[in-house]
């Protein structure tokens, strides 16, 4: 893994460290954009907060900003969320793929002695 | 069947084989077996340079790549050897990757549920290191339920 995918990684995992901001991605998952103040919506923590909260996500690249006039909307960005799965999704496919070899490995085996029994099946027939 | 734990940093893996627990066990541990499953594209060169199958023994694995660049390199120590039965070992990345230089921990059960057929199950446990699980908290399978329901590729 390249040493700026490392980065990513490590921002999407400080992304979501925190209920609010697990909070934010979870609305804006069940919508496809969210004015700023929908998205945080009942939050009990004040204005400048929030904005912190947002600036995180942002840098993450979990959160893409939408400006337009005085609304600022926000929106989901899943790929780089999906990058933190990723990579632990990868770590499970080594292990599919030694399965797959230890699979071949076995038949490999299994069949070698079959050859070699096949002259004895013979004589019994 | 298989599944990831985010939560955790738990990876777990299931099958079962046509074979014994012995033939199962000693194919895991084969080094042949190992330098193929390293060999992702057959131009690359895959060494083993340590492969000491005892308790407090060590193994590492390299593979270099035909292309050149980083090579893929992890070692453990074998912390618990119970042919047929069990295999642990731990399990740490070297290089930039980031659980590099963090140790893990893989087990490997085979359990013969009928003469010949047999069903390894591999956990490889603390896969993410304290910072990246601390940092990860709950939530994030919640977070990853939502991306499914919501219709973003995942």
């Amino acid at each position: 893994m390249a040493n700026n995918q490392v980065a990513t990684l490590d921002r999407s995992f400080v992304a979501v460290a925190h209920p609010l901001r697990r909070e934010i991605l979870e609305r804006l998952a069940q919508h496809d954009e969210l004015t700023v103040g929908e998205a945080t919506h009942d939050f009990p923590i004040s204005k400048p907060a929030i904005s912190k909260h947002l600036r995180v996500l942002e840098d993450a690249g979990a959160i893409v900003r939408v400006i337009d006039g005085r609304t600022h909307r926000l929106r989901l960005n899943g790929d780089s969320l999906e990058e933190a799965y990723a990579w632990l999704a990868r770590q499970r496919e080594l292990w599919e793929r030694k399965l797959d070899v230890v699979e071949e490995f076995l038949r490999q085996q299994q069949n070698a002695a079959g050859t070699l029994d096949t002259p004895r099946t013979e004589d019994g027939a | 069947m298989s599944n990831v734990d985010v939560d955790t940093g738990t990876v777990r893996v299931e099958r079962t084989f046509e074979a014994s627990a012995e033939a199962v066990f000693d194919a895991w541990t084969n080094p042949e077996v190992l330098r193929r499953w390293w060999k992702a594209d057959p131009g690359h060169e895959v060494t083993i340079p340590v492969l000491d199958l005892r308790v407090g023994g060590g193994y590492r694995l390299e593979m270099r790549r035909p292309e050149g660049g980083e090579d893929m390199v992890v070692h453990g120590t074998y912390r618990e050897i119970s042919r047929p039965d069990r295999l642990v070992y731990s399990w740490e990345w070297e290089g930039t990757g980031p659980n590099a230089n963090h140790e893990s921990e893989v087990a490997v059960s085979f359990m013969e549920d009928a003469p010949g057929r047999t069903t390894v199950v591999i956990e490889h446990v603390g896969l993410l290191n304290d910072e990246s699980r601390a940092n990860h908290a709950r939530g994030w399978n919640g977070v990853l339920d939502s991306f499914a329901g919501s219709g973003i590729p995942r």
